[in-house]
């Protein structure tokens, strides 16, 4: 096991010194765009120092250089966990990640919570009246869920509750929405304030990994539920109710814990339409912005850093799913 | 002894006339047990259909280059015949001459006009056209690529398998919506970069499935036998493993249809700037995304926020169904 672990971290490694690489080249396809209109901002009209100001740039920007020294110094700067700054604010792009993790981070696991609540009690008696009424209702209900992107949910959502009950949540920066010492400032944070904002785009992202989650222990459930050792506790005499939670559930949970764990795995990157459309400062609307002003070292910072989580989440979802599952052996 | 065994032989021979084959069910029959069985799944056929008659139009004579969405296949498409208007038309008051700017829906424009005084029920058909060519370029390229890396990867196993599944998990790791905005921004509008792009992310799971079945197909007795008659690897992998991976092929595209409209209308809707700009549900949902009816703007923003749902809906239903009668073993959700 341990040498299962060992092999699965270096590989890992592997995998994001891939993904710092692939993000580097695709960053590098044009940055000529990306120079000619920054130097276009100093206003600058004469030729020679239009090439003059675009040089500057470059240089301020670190893309002078040919490509090999860029990317030494790049990979130089990863070891030592310096993601350089942000071009615009010229933020420490790691630092400010550590501020803006916190909203995205809460608003996933909040929709997880909210998808795991609604999705095993309705799974459940899917599975235990298969092909009932109240089946064919749920099941619907949940295709009709996935049918609907979040987006066009969202939009929906967000002007019928302003328009008839004339409530929006409430905007914010991330400085009022994480208040505790590792991630921001020292200000308490105003919890209503915070759930206030949460509430809407969790839910409705909630039900959205809800059907995807309901479905599959749905079909978890079925299986499990023909299986010898079910038929025995029924032999038994045991209640509905023991035989259904104990000896079923708990078995057709452990696959789909495994999908839970890579949606945990995909958490920050994940809401990017929601925290657009709810203006949550968290990752996915800097990163946004910051694409949107070709701003590279936040862009390689969050790539990098979203990867990472997700790699390592997936080994730790394989680890606990042989602890969870002893039949299972990793070699 | 012999005699008897010989009239026993020759009373089966001679079967009685009144003894024929089972017939074989005719096409209307199997599609009637398909809508019987699968509500559903009939349900999401209906839908795709409907999406696919929007897109059909007059063919043009000219055939060029193979450009997206109005040369889809090198033909040039004329106005979608269920389109009542052309996309760019702009209407105008009778009276003032002022453009009709988000009109109510009328008998003349049946989901009202839009900003720029142009027929919203049009424009929705020609969108149709859009998202299901980015969906089938999309979906030909990552099926093609994915389905070469899987079974490669598959098939040799080893060293070569390990490299190539690790490259496959770096770029499952990227955040494959930022990468795709990205990737759109740095280029100028363009829907086949839009269409690589998709199907680009699309290959890491396309391959994933795809390895997963070659990986118990190649121990098969029939992969065996070729090995032993002596074929090639690769007269192997292409005559004996990729027909029987062709059922599982067919439902990713199915199902990926679905997934790759969902993501072009998402990618309109966040960045409707740095998309091409010809009719897209994504955009035109973004645009009045501040309205519902009965604000005129409201039955533009139905209209772009229906297609999507209706299309998105379609294709899950129909690639659930179409799995489960092809392959019950691939449920994954």
């Amino acid at each position: 096991m341990q040498q299962y672990i060992l092999r699965r971290v270096l590989l890992n490694l592997l995998v994001i010194f891939f993904v710092a690489t692939l993000v580097f080249l695709l960053l590098r396809i044009d940055t000529d765009f990306v120079v000619t209109q920054r130097a276009q901002q100093t206003q600058i009209t004469s030729p020679e120092a239009t090439e003059q100001a675009r040089d500057l740039v470059r240089n301020d920007l670190g893309l002078s250089g040919s490509i090999f020294e860029q990317y030494k110094t790049y990979l130089w700067n990863l070891a030592h966990l310096d993601l350089g700054e942000s071009f615009q604010a010229k933020d420490d792009v790691l630092s400010e990640i550590g501020r803006r993790i916190g909203p995205s981070l809460e608003l996933g696991l909040l929709q997880i919570m909210i998808a795991l609540l609604v999705a095993v009690p309705i799974g459940v008696i899917s599975a235990i009246r298969q092909d009932s009424a109240i089946d064919y209702i749920l099941r619907f209900v949940s295709i009709a869920l996935l049918g609907i992107p979040v987006f066009v949910l969202a939009v929906i959502v967000l002007l019928l509750s302003s328009r008839e009950l004339g409530y929006t949540p409430p905007l914010t920066t991330y400085r009022d929405l994480v208040g505790f010492p590792p991630f921001g400032t020292d200000k308490p944070v105003d919890v209503w304030t915070n759930l206030q904002i949460m509430a809407m785009p969790a839910i409705i992202g909630g039900l959205g990994t809800g059907a995807i989650i309901m479905r599959f222990l749905r079909s978890q459930m079925l299986e499990v539920m023909r299986q010898d050792y079910v038929r025995t506790a029924w032999a038994k005499g045991l209640r509905e109710r023991v035989v259904i939670l104990r000896h079923s559930l708990k078995n057709a949970m452990i696959p789909v814990l495994t999908v839970v764990g890579l949606l945990l795995g995909t958490l920050v990157s994940a809401n990017v339409i929601l925290e657009t459309i709810f203006v949550i400062p968290g990752i996915g609307l800097w990163v946004v912005n910051a694409i949107g002003q070709f701003d590279y070292p936040v862009i390689q910072g969050v790539v990098l850093v979203v990867a990472t989580i997700l790699v390592f989440t997936n080994l730790i979802v394989d680890i606990t799913y042989a602890w969870l599952d002893p039949r299972i052996r990793y070699g | 002894m012999q005699a008897e065994d010989q009239q026993a032989q020759s009373a089966v021979l001679a079967a009685p006339a009144e003894w024929t084959l089972p017939k074989r069910p005719n096409v209307a029959s199997n599609i009637w047990k398909f809508i019987r069985r699968k509500p559903l799944g009939a349900f999401g056929v209906l839908l795709v259909l409907v999406m696919l008659a929007m897109t059909l139009g007059t063919p043009k004579a000219e055939f060029g280059a193979p450009a997206l969405p109005s040369r889809p296949l090198g033909f040039e498409l004329g106005k979608p015949w269920l389109a009542r208007y052309n996309a760019e038309t702009i209407f105008r008051e009778a009276e003032t001459g002022r453009i009709a700017q988000y009109f109510n829906p009328s008998a003349d424009h049946w989901l009202g006009t839009d900003r720029g005084g142009r027929d919203t029920y049009s424009r929705m058909v020609f969108a149709a056209r859009r998202s299901l060519f980015i969906g089938i370029w999309a979906l030909a390229f990552a099926t093609i690529v994915g389905t070469t890396v899987g079974v490669l990867s598959a098939y040799f196993r080893g060293w070569f398998d390990t490299m190539t599944q690790r490259l496959m998990d770096s770029l499952q790791a990227f955040p494959a919506l930022l990468i795709l905005i990205l990737l759109i921004s740095l280029f100028n509008p363009d829907l086949t970069i839009l269409a690589l792009g998709l199907g680009f992310v699309g290959v890491t799971s396309v391959q994933r499935i795809v390895r997963g079945v070659v990986l118990s197909t190649r121990e098969q007795p029939y992969v065996e036998a070729a090995r032993v008659l002596g074929a090639t690897d690769i007269r192997t992998m292409v005559f004996h493993i990729l027909p029987n991976i062709m059922a599982p092929i067919i439902i990713i595209v199915s199902i990926g249809l679905g997934a790759v409209i969902l993501a072009e209308a998402a990618i309109s809707f966040i960045a409707p700037q740095r998309v091409p700009q010809d009719p897209s549900w994504g955009i035109m949902l973004s645009v009045t995304r501040q309205f519902l009816p009965p604000d005129p703007e409201g039955y533009h923003t139905l209209a772009a926020g229906g297609a999507i749902v209706f299309a998105v809906l379609g294709f899950n239903l129909a690639g659930d169904a179409l799995r489960d009668v092809l392959d019950p073993r691939l449920r994954v959700g």
